[in-house]
């Protein structure tokens, strides 16, 4: 009789976990960000964080977050969540794709979500479950080097550089072009200074001699790649506008929208990483992920101007809009 | 010449939190106290300034002025806090320097990030305070090329300055000096001549403690007005080098802060001049070619005080 009763309960647990096995998650998808910045550091942690929280809400995943990691525990970040069964990996930048690789190989079953990754990367991985976010870096500093031309009086842009990435490089290239380009329209010629690396994407003092100097060089309008060293970089420009006694210099923020943050800053470039996250959770569900590559553009809405400041005059406001729109429309520089 | 006198100028601005941190680990060595936890201490004081600024500002805007002042007093305070955990560990119970250092080294920058990731959402945005204002002496700030180098800065420049000079007439011209010293020459000999050799260490730690967290703030509430982590970004680590090349005195260490200031000032300068074609990564190495070249050469004539980062045991007298 015990053998019976032993039997049938085995039964029973066995129906009952493979039940739980069905294609419906009973306890929902789950999502984990790892980053190596603090998520309300106000930049780029902060904007990747509540792109992943914004796009879990809609979906209706549940999140994680592991931030301030070093390099050497990205991997054993990662890895942990794969164990905990996390169904995607969300890991912002460049510098992650090793570990990321490493883990797609060893969790078939895990997705990651490479933000800038390279548009290789996910051929590299054998399991073909990884996926790169690729936000359009030409567009970025097209968005910034347009009102940039527009705006500049002496001529003279400055571009402050975190660290010397792919990404980075394609923002300045636009930024340049755009730049330029806007500038000719208006009969101006604009000229971009040398371009500094502050070797960091924290070392706020380092922004600050960097815009000081850059001001010295007569530079008027100001975009960077460098989180919290831009922040020190917009106050050496509030000094020098307030020794000045009106806003002179100025500033164009990203990656998400800070007009009122400083009185310098005049537009934003902004990115919603959170659409292809979406996207990339739809491809989870649908069980059709990895392998490609997810570009942010204009045209897709994942990337966009902010609110433009008052300081900016309403004619100018005027072009620098029908220029977003020819960019939109492909037609900008043709 | 106002390319070089705008380098010198940076130089100076990057050399006043070197300055505070490297007589903050003065103070400490002096009485034998090596502590190589000045970039956490450091840290601690760079979040505590920040933190009391934004919080007063936003309670009593009116008060803005005054406000880095009482950031900066709150941060040495933290630091000195902070700072008796490496006390109590080195002096008390005579464990390793080194070691008690690291700890703190890892131990308060973590503190500081938990202090700020619990303050702030990441929906908060970036948290700024105004910086305290330069105070320009009239007449002579506008003395052509070196008015602004000299007489328009900020006050905290000043302030080093005197601390500079108290402590070079401190440790070389008054007999409470020469005790201090004394007690990082040969703790046991001063021991017997009546110097409370405990006493004078706890004392050394709550000014290195202090110093080294007012030289975090000044980052935070006289240079950029806003914290992040990895605000210090190693200058805990350069002060440590400071000291050294210094050769443990105030005006060794003012000559090798303008030193490493003007290599820092030197590469950023340099990477936004035009016509220069080096790489800028070579341009970034200029500190520490000079750091390594420098120490190279020092290192080998090093007078540090005797008893240095050696545990003192009454017992053993």
């Amino acid at each position: 009789m015990k053998k019976v009763l032993a039997l049938l309960l085995a039964i029973v647990m066995v129906s009952l976990a493979l039940v739980s096995c069905g294609d419906e998650k009973k306890d929902g998808y789950k999502v984990a960000m790892i980053c190596d910045s603090n998520i309300n550091d106000g930049g780029w942690g902060a904007a990747c964080y509540n792109a992943m929280k914004n796009a879990a809400e809609k979906k209706g995943w549940s999140y994680e977050v592991t931030d301030k990691i070093t390099q050497d525990a990205y991997y054993d970040s990662i890895v942990a969540y794969c164990a905990l069964g996390y169904d995607m990996i969300f890991a912002p930048g460049s510098q992650y794709s090793d570990a990321c690789l490493q883990a797609a190989k060893e969790y078939p079953n895990v997705a990651f979500a490479l933000l800038n990754g390279t548009v290789d990367a996910p051929s590299k991985a054998e399991n073909g479950n990884l996926s790169s976010l690729l936000p359009n870096a030409q567009q970025i500093g097209w968005i910034a080097g347009a009102l940039a031309g527009l705006m500049t009086t002496s001529g003279k842009l400055g571009f402050i550089g975190g660290m010397e990435l792919e990404t980075t490089k394609g923002k300045i290239a636009g930024f340049e072009e755009a730049a330029k380009y806007v500038a000719s329209k208006e009969g101006k010629t604009v000229e971009l200074l040398n371009v500094p690396y502050a070797n960091s994407f924290s070392d706020a003092a380092k922004g600050k001699e960097f815009a000081t100097e850059l001001i010295n060089q007569g530079a008027d309008v100001f975009f960077g790649d460098a989180s919290a060293v831009d922040s020190g970089a917009r106050s050496a420009i509030d000094e020098y506008n307030a020794a000045a006694g009106s806003v002179k210099v100025f500033d164009i923020a990203q990656p998400a929208d800070s007009l009122g943050q400083n009185e310098c800053i005049i537009c934003s470039q902004v990115t919603d990483n959170s659409a292809m996250i979406v996207a990339s959770m739809e491809a989870v569900e649908a069980g059709k992920f990895g392998g490609e590559v997810l570009y942010g553009s204009l045209q897709n809405g994942a990337l966009s101007a902010g609110k433009i400041s008052d300081l900016v005059p309403a004619d100018i406001q005027e072009k620098y809009n029908a220029y977003l729109q020819q960019m939109i429309d492909g037609t900008f520089m043709k | 010449m106002s390319w070089f006198i705008s380098l010198l100028e940076s130089a100076v601005r990057l050399s006043i939190p070197l300055l505070l941190i490297s007589l903050a680990e003065l103070y400490g060595q002096r009485a034998g106290m090596v502590n190589i936890g000045l970039e956490g201490l450091a840290a601690i004081g760079a979040l505590t300034g920040f933190m009391v600024c934004f919080k007063l500002n936003s309670a009593f805007p009116e008060l803005s002025n005054i406000t880095p002042w009482i950031g900066l007093l709150c941060a040495g305070i933290a630091g000195l806090v902070v700072n008796m955990i490496y006390a109590f560990s080195t002096i008390t119970l005579c464990a390793d320097h080194t070691v008690y250092g690291m700890a703190l080294n890892i131990f308060a920058p973590a503190l500081a990030s938990f202090i700020y990731g619990i303050s702030f959402t990441s929906e908060d945005g970036l948290g700024q305070i105004a910086t305290l204002s330069g105070i320009g002496i009239p007449g002579l700030k506008d003395i052509p090329y070196v008015g602004k180098l000299f007489f328009d800065q900020n006050p905290m420049v000043y302030v080093t300055i005197v601390i500079i000079i108290f402590s070079s007439i401190f440790f070389n011209k008054t007999r409470a000096g020469l005790n201090y010293k004394a007690v990082g020459e040969h703790p046991q000999a001063a021991a017997t001549l009546g110097i409370p050799v405990v006493r004078v260490k706890y004392i050394a730690c709550m000014i290195c403690g202090f110093l080294a967290a007012v030289g975090g703030a000044y980052i935070s509430t006289c240079y950029v007005g806003t914290y992040t982590d990895g605000i210090i970004a190693g200058r805990g680590f350069i002060a440590l080098a400071a000291v050294i090349f210094g050769r443990w005195s105030s005006s060794g260490i003012l000559l090798a802060c303008l030193f490493f200031g003007l290599c820092d000032a030197l590469q950023l300068k340099l990477q936004v001049t035009a016509g220069i074609n080096i790489p800028y990564q070579f341009i970034q190495g200029i500190p520490y070619f000079a750091t390594i070249t420098i120490l190279s050469i020092i290192g080998a004539k090093q007078v540090g005080p005797k008893a240095n980062g050696q545990p003192y045991r009454r017992e053993l007298r």
